[in-house]
């Protein structure tokens, strides 16, 4: 009887003892409080954006948690782990790539902790990933560009109604005339060089828009107009313009669709092909203008040591220095783009330049306040921009 | 007519993509991928269009034995090579390699190596003190040219027994510092240049590429 | 006479260029190379991932720019296979596609990576553009295969990279305007970590990008690559070329300030 209850007493204290053990051995570290799935804003659709609160034991105690993994599911199937590896501790955000739109997906978050022992958080609610129309985080670009779009309009709608409006002399555009003329005096072609640009590029635009003045003068004086063209694009439309040109000024017979040709598509290839052309045909007047690289200052010294007048015209700002150094007149950056209107003199083309200053002044005026109250400690200017 | 198709696309297209930089939504991302794709459509026939025009220039050539018509004939002879070995055998076929190897890269190399003796002639023709602001550019240029070797402050540590590695540290200040902000300048300009010239290609204003008049 | 040196025959200083470059080329002289700021930060980054870190390598450049871009190329995937990092090639450029394979493998072959599980290099694929904006969702949209054809989903070393989520940072190569393109493509999009290493010509064009952390770092020409050798302690062509690029460089100056010598005397004669 002694025995039977000694028996009893020393099972039901080796039960506790096991129970003990096991609680104290395997102990489970707390799980992810406060886990949240949502729709990641501005974005295609493609994903969810999982938050959570780390879990009390993260990085501290015994059973310390050293990661997560990140578990989703859809409908009634069994959770996945769709981290590859465990986030670090101390992580609460996770973005999952793969939710496609389609399903809505529950997510759990699972502490690891370095005995390898997990425990599960709570499940979300189930989200679906649903493709933004507007992008709100761009929304300050987009009304900076709508402010000044605005402006633009304004001024080229304003100049229509035939108000005068200054424009400073750019020397550059001014010697056009002087280099055709020059060239008519001594009898020998005109070369136009579009660089390396493509038709998408906006400095070939204004690049082809200067060319289609240039040909309404050559096409004048019948002058030959040599254009080699490096872009098999930017060689189609240009033939089709300066025949446009020709014919605008009457003079479609004296067209040449053989100098407009396309030499190679080869950076440097095209410069020694432009350069072996400058020395055999010493072109008194060349112009480049448009997207230039490392071969800026190849064509430049070559036609500067043929005697050629020169005027040259880039945004790709690393190459100004070299135009400036071997061409007699260089256009700079934005003067390239104001040279349409400054050659063709149109209210309209003129108006929009004014539209230009308008958005420059605004920027002064941010950079100046800006600066200021930087200077006086007030920081939250450049804060929003720097977050725009 | 003849004016109005090319400037209405210009301006359905021109606002589409603007917009769809504005709009993740897979729609509008799908639109501008295929107007992006039926862009680099055109290009393989623009390019026919202008094999055609180099065939047909040095062609020319050849026939009116104009000045240096023999090299005409190398042309002809590289381009058929390329596409004989390159189309059939594939570019890591030992032949298609070796040309590009021992043909072309010594090519490229030659005319970008040109730029160190062009930058010396013209370096010693353009910079000279004139004004004050070249005295200032020149200055600078000098220090960033000394600074970007190390000569410099080799000449520089051995001579001046002060402001270790003063070369380098000053072409880096002048890199952080004048060249940044005259550099932020440009390019708020250029910028500004930008968006305002494709406003006026987008509405139409600018039409010089289309050859000018109305 | 001064005129004439003024207007000096530019043959003259060809020919002086040409003794600059040729002469250290035989005599061996190297001088003490100082580390710049934005080329450490390079070699930190890289230094600094963790062991399985991915990093890919843009070869944008073509056949005239290899002797500035090549040593820089070579040092860092050094630096990259003897860490054990993987490393993905490509190139926006036809031109660059040999020549990054060259590179790659040769590197590879030094240090005992392998391809396929150290290394892999997808070659040129055109659009450009839009090649980077398709890596953002999935690389084997745009590459489906490697440089040798293999698809890329029988390649190990892709199992675990799918886009630019699985790669630490973006090392582009440059000789033209690429930089850019990954800037406002992948870094604004993606939020993609990048490095740039251009030729020397474009190093001040990119300065605001740094400043901005818009760029982690910036290797510029082949003084770039000199550097990197000496933070890798493994001096190469980069060393090698620093000599002759110094006395060029001397050459110039020594022009710059003769001329101006010659323009300060004449203008006094004339006042």
């Amino acid at each position: 009887m002694i025995f039977e209850k000694m028996r009893q007493q020393i099972v039901v204290y080796a039960l506790v003892l096991v129970f003990g053990c096991s609680v104290g051995f395997s102990q489970q570290p707390a799980p992810p409080e406060n886990v949240n799935a949502f729709d990641t804003p501005n974005d295609a659709g493609a994903s969810i954006t999982i938050t959570w609160d780390k879990s009390p034991e993260d990085g501290t105690g015994a059973e310390a948690v050293t990661g997560y993994h990140v578990l989703r599911k859809s409908g009634d199937s069994e959770f996945e782990v769709i981290t590859k590896s465990p986030l670090t501790a101390g992580e609460t955000r996770y973005v999952d790539k793969g939710a496609k739109g389609g399903p809505a997906y529950t997510y759990s978050v699972q502490a690891i902790t370095a005995s390898e022992s997990t425990v599960n958080s709570a499940e979300t609610a189930p989200v679906k990933a649903v493709g933004n129309w507007f992008h709100f985080g761009k929304r300050w670009i987009f009304l900076a560009l709508i402010l000044f779009s605005v402006a633009v309009v304004y001024s080229i709608y304003h100049a229509r109604r035939g108000k005068e409006i200054f424009i400073r002399r750019i020397p550059g555009l001014e010697a056009v005339d002087e280099a055709i003329g020059r060239s008519t005096e001594m009898g020998r072609p005109i070369m136009y060089i579009l660089g390396l640009g493509s038709v998408s590029d906006v400095a070939t635009i204004a690049s082809m828009n200067i060319l289609s003045q240039v040909a309404r003068k050559t096409a004048d004086y019948e002058m030959p107009l040599r254009v080699p063209c490096n872009d098999p694009i930017v060689l189609n439309v240009v033939r089709e313009m300066v025949r446009t040109a020709y014919v605008n000024e009457g003079r479609p017979d004296a067209y040449q669709e053989d100098d407009i040709f396309f030499l190679t598509e080869s950076q440097f290839a095209y410069a020694a092909g432009v350069d072996g052309m400058m020395i055999r045909e010493k072109p008194a007047a060349i112009f480049m203008q448009g997207t230039f690289y490392a071969e800026s200052l190849i064509l430049a010294e070559t036609g500067n040591s043929v005697g050629a007048i020169q005027i040259a015209g880039t945004d790709s700002d690393s190459q100004l220095p070299f135009f400036i150094a071997a061409c007699d007149y260089t256009l700079i950056g934005e003067e390239l783009y104001a040279a349409s209107a400054y050659l063709s003199r149109e209210p309209m083309l003129i108006g929009s330049l004014r539209g230009q200053d308008y958005g420059k002044l605004i920027i002064f005026g941010a950079l100046i306040i800006g600066v200021i109250l930087e200077l006086i400690g007030v920081t939250w200017v450049t804060t929003f921009f720097q977050r725009v | 007519m003849r004016r109005q198709v090319p400037l209405a696309l210009c301006f359905i297209f021109g606002l589409v993509m603007m917009l769809a930089e504005f709009s993740p939504h897979p729609v509008s991302q799908g639109i501008r991928k295929e107007i992006i794709d039926w862009s680099l459509i055109i290009w393989p026939f623009a390019l026919v269009l202008a094999v055609a025009s180099l065939v047909h220039t040095h062609w020319i050539r050849i026939r009116r034995r104009a000045e240096y018509w023999q090299y005409s004939y190398l042309v002809f002879i590289g381009m058929i090579v390329m596409v004989v070995i390159g189309i059939p055998f594939g570019k890591r076929h030992p032949a298609f390699v070796w040309m590009f190897e021992n043909v072309q890269v010594p090519m490229d190399a030659t005319m970008f190596s040109l730029l160190a003796f062009i930058i010396a002639s013209a370096a010693y023709r353009a910079f000279r003190a004139r004004t004050f602001e070249a005295s200032l550019l020149l200055a600078a240029a000098l220090i960033v040219m000394i600074g970007n070797v190390p000569v410099g402050d080799f000449i520089w540590n051995k001579l001046i027994p002060f402001g270790d590695d003063l070369p380098s540290t000053a072409r880096q200040w002048i890199l952080d510092n004048p060249n940044l902000s005259s550099r932020r300048g440009i390019i708020l300009g250029i910028s500004l240049g930008v968006i305002s010239q494709s406003i006026r290609i987008i509405l139409g204003i600018e039409r010089s590429y289309l050859g000018g008049g109305d | 006479m001064l005129e004439r040196l003024m207007n000096i025959d530019r043959r003259i200083i060809f020919i002086l260029v040409a003794l600059a470059v040729i002469i250290p080329t035989f005599l061996k002289v190297s001088f003490p190379i100082t580390v710049s700021e934005p080329t450490r930060q390079i070699y930190t980054h890289i230094d600094e991932l963790p062991p399985d870190a991915t990093v890919l390598m843009a070869f944008n450049y073509g056949p005239s720019s290899l002797a500035e871009l090549e040593p820089m190329a070579a040092a860092v995937l050094r630096h990259c296979f003897k860490r054990g990092l993987r490393v993905i090639g490509l190139t926006l450029f036809p031109d660059g596609a040999t020549l990054g394979d060259e590179v790659i493998k040769d590197i590879a072959e030094e240090t005992g990576a392998v391809n396929g599980e150290d290394y892999v290099y997808l070659g040129y694929r055109p659009g450009r553009i839009q090649v980077l904006l398709g890596m953002g969702s999935s690389i084997e949209s745009v590459f489906e295969s490697d440089y040798a054809d293999k698809p890329l989903r029988e390649i190990p070393m892709m199992n675990a990279i799918k886009n630019y989520d699985h790669i630490d940072l973006v090392l582009d190569l440059a000789s033209s305007s690429s930089p850019a393109w990954w800037i406002t493509y992948t870094n604004t999009r993606y939020n993609q970590q990048i490095a740039a290493g251009v030729t020397g010509v474009m190093v001040s064009e990119l300065y605001p990008y740094l400043q901005t952390k818009q760029l982690v770092g910036l290797m510029p020409g082949l003084l770039g690559a000199a550097e990197y050798e000496k933070l890798i302690n493994a001096p190469e062509k980069g060393t090698a070329g620093m000599s002759v690029q110094s006395f060029v460089h001397l050459l110039i100056v020594a022009l710059v300030i003769f001329g101006n010598i010659a323009f300060f005397i004449r203008r006094r004669k004339e006042q």
